[in-house]
Order: structure tokens, then sequence, then C-alpha cells
């Protein structure tokens, strides 16, 4: 037994292949989250719009979803439907597609939450001041469900990046990727591994801190009364 | 069993149908082992956390900060591969899967109860100690009997999040349903298309997972332990 962490730090590729592998996993999954984001405001509004046909399908969506594995999804986006649908797309593509139909599923059970605890009083006040439908959503009950489940949201999406090591399944380049990589070269898969998780939470802090500037900056009508 | 699939389904379809089935036995016994061994390691931090030793308490909240902070893929790749290499001993991918995913859950559980734990009023323990009881009998005769009330439905809900995490096994050689689903979405075999082995392990593992979903959300309703204004919490993935 014995630590031979130098044989990682010593090599200046290896290094390299880390910091595009702390890159392409932080970029990827912000890009799946903003878009999962997107998808899930449409997925929540569809059930609290009681939209017909469309409030099942988003609460079929979000169920199968949260009911099966990150993995098999992704195999199947990245493998299965660009077999039957006849397209060619680079890893990444893959991977951001399968990430955001992931993250919209349990972005979207959260801010349905969310829209239930504005105050319908103040629907019934927009609606009063003859606001229309779309604006009444977007700039009153979005940004306060938003800023209510601020915190809920955050936690998710770091749970979900600490999924998201599974990509390199598929190839791309990730940090989970440079690990394999190196570990295939070097043998010290101890080491390899001790160095990755502590990247992994070195992200997921920075993500966290990211998040409270966002907060701090974004919500500051919350506090103005 | 495996000639009445391919009676009814044909020759590769009846066997290969039949084989994903028959891996999924090993997803559902990970998946067990992995709740109980998790359940006894989380209440035994669950418990280190609310005593009254601050040393214990510290170790609990690093143990649970750590844990959910690793991610299972690495926790995997460290038992599965990175201990063996490192001491130059064999494990074999059952042991790591089971040692990955008891400590994954026992940090996930453990935060389950000791929220259920503290949302318990102050009142109940000061009363009991009023009583004369001491911490272990406050626990057994007081404390718990309502904590499970609400832990119930989220630990019954946590389960899916281990079904889920046993797919990630077959990363470090572990023979399950995901395992036997990729070897067959890699052979070229009419009927084995990526677009048809993988929808079909989606349906099985949600065939697994949706009925604990329906249980958690049913004793959620029974047991009004939801608020309907409260954030859900944030889960595992």
């Amino acid at each position: 037994m014995e630590l031979r962490f130098f044989e990682i730090y010593r090599n200046p590729d290896y290094l390299w292949l880390l910091a595009e592998g702390v890159g392409k996993s932080a970029g990827l999954t912000l890009a799946g989250a903003v878009l999962g984001f997107i998808l899930a405001v449409g997925l929540a509004l569809a059930r609290y719009e009681n939209i017909p046909v469309l409030k099942w399908v988003a609460a079929a969506w979000v169920d199968f979803i949260r009911n099966t594995p990150l993995i098999v999804q992704l195999f199947f986006v990245a493998f299965g439907l660009p077999m039957l649908l006849g397209y060619v797309w680079p890893f990444w593509a893959h991977a951001v597609l399968a990430l955001t139909i992931n993250f919209s599923a349990y972005f979207a059970e959260i801010l349905r939450a969310g829209f239930q605890t504005v105050d319908k009083g103040q629907k019934e006040a927009a609606m009063a001041l003859g606001v229309g439908k779309m604006t009444r959503f977007v700039k009153i009950v979005l940004p306060q469900s938003i800023a209510q489940m601020f915190a809920s949201l955050n936690s998710q999406f770091i749970f979900l990046f600490l999924t998201t090591g599974v990509i390199s399944e598929i190839g791309v380049r990730d940090l989970t990727f440079a690990g394999l990589y190196i570990d295939s070269r070097t043998f010290r898969s101890f080491e390899v591994a001790i160095t990755l998780t502590v990247l992994y939470i070195l992200i997921s802090l920075a993500f966290k801190g990211l998040m409270q500037v966002v907060e701090t900056r974004a919500f500051r009508w919350k506090d103005a009364k | 069993m495996r000639d009445a699939f391919i009676a009814v389904l044909g020759k590769p379809e009846g066997i290969i149908l039949f084989q994903l089935i028959e891996a999924t036995q090993f997803t559902i016994y990970l998946s067990l082992i992995a709740f109980i061994g998790g359940g006894l390691i989380g209440a035994l931090i669950t418990l280190m956390r609310i005593t009254k030793s601050k040393a214990l308490r510290r170790i609990a909240v690093s143990y649970i900060w750590l844990f959910q902070s690793t991610p299972l893929l690495m926790m995997l790749f460290l038992t599965g591969l990175g201990v063996p290499r490192l001491l130059d001993i064999d494990v074999n991918p059952w042991t790591a899967a089971v040692v990955s995913l008891v400590i994954y859950s026992s940090a996930y559980l453990s935060d389950v109860w000791r929220g259920a734990v503290e949302s318990i009023p102050k009142g109940q323990w000061e009363g009991a100690e009023a009583l004369g009881l001491r911490f272990i009998p406050t626990l057994r005769l007081v404390i718990i009997p309502q904590a499970l009330r609400i832990a119930l439905a989220p630990t019954v809900g946590f389960m899916v999040q281990i079904i889920k995490g046993t797919s990630l096994a077959y990363i470090i050689g572990f023979h399950d349903l995901m395992a036997i689903g990729k070897r067959w979405a890699n052979a070229p075999v009419d009927g084995s298309e990526p677009f048809i082995i993988f929808p079909i392990m989606a349906l099985i593992y949600f065939a697994l997972c949706y009925p604990l979903t329906l249980w958690s959300r049913h004793l959620e309703k029974r047991l009004g332990t939801i608020k309907e204004e409260v954030a859900p919490a944030p889960v595992a993935a």
C-alpha cells in the first residue's frame, strides 16, 4: 500500500485532461440545467393552468423520468434515438439533451409546488387590473415561485450535478472520463477516485457560491416592501 | 420459464426479455441489501446526530455531508477499483456495490430521519425528561413513534433513488438488469437494437420504482405529513 498521487499531478497531459473535464462537466451540467429549467416551466405550467391533455402528458413525463435511472435515459437518447430517427450528433449534444430531459422532471415537480405558494388574491388583483394571462404568469406567478423555491431548486441542482458523471459512458470527455483515462494509464485507481471526488465537491461548492450571488442579485425586490 | 418466453415471443425476443427479467432479480437483491444496510447505519448516524455529545454530532454531520457530496459513481469506483488496487486485494463486484450503496443510502436516510426527529417539538423531550425518562427510553417511547409518521413517506420515496442508483453498479462489473441490457444493446442481433432494449429496461425500472412512488404519495396523504405549501424535498437522483 502506497499512495502515489504525484503520478497524476506531475504529468501535464493528465492535468490538462482534468481541467478539460472540470470545464465539460460544469458546462454541460449548466447547459442541461438551464434548458431543463425552461422545459420544467412549461411542464409545471401545463398542470398549473389545467390545460387539457397537456397536463396529463406533463404528469406522465415527470413520473416516468423520475422513476427511471438517468443512465438508461442517456443511453436511449445517445444510442436509441439517433438510430431510430437517423441523425448524427456529437457526444456532448446527446449528453445535453439527456440531462435536459432528466433535469426537467425534477425541476418541474418543485416549480409546481412553487406555483401553489403564490396567493390567489394576486391572480384576482391582476385580472381586475386587466393584466393578460401571459403577463400574469411571467411577471407575477413565475418570479415569486422561483424566489420561494430557490433553495430547493438549488440543492436539487447540486444533487443532479453529482449524477452527471454517467455522461462519460457515452464518450463525453467530462471529469469522470478524464479519471477513467488516467486510471487506465497509471493504474492509480484510488488516487484518481479521491482526486475526482474532491474536484466534484469543489465544483458543487462553486455552483453553490454562484447561486448565492444569483440569489442576492436577482431577488432584491423580495425585501423591498 | 425460458422456454415459455421463447414459445410466446420467438427466438431472439423471448431470450432477451427472459434474460432481462432474470437479471432484474439482482437489481432487486442489491436494492434490498442497500436499503436494509443503509437503514441500519443510517439509524446509527441519526442517533449520533441527536445525542448530547458534541464530538459524535460532529462526526455524524461530517459523515452526512461527505457522502451526500460524493457522487455514487465515485464511491463505486473507489470501492470497486481504488481500494482493491491500493491494498492489492480482490474485491468482488457484489461487495463493492453493496458497500457503496449502503454508505450512499445511509447518508441520505439519516438526513431524512434527522429532519423527522428534529421536527418533533422540544416540549416532547422536556416532558419525557420531567417524567424521569433517560435518552434511549425517551427516543423509544416518545420521539420515534412520532418521528416515524413523518419519516415514513420520504423513506419509502428514497427506495426509488436506491433502485435507480443500482443501475450504476454495472460499471464495476456487477451483473444486473443494466449490465445485461447494455450487453444486448451492443449485440448485433435483430430485435435488440438500442431503441428497443433501453425502453424495455426503462419500463422494468419503472415497474420497480413507480409502485414505491405511489405508496410514498399515499402515505404522505394518509399520514398528513405534507403541508400543501411546503417545497418538496430535493431528491438524490
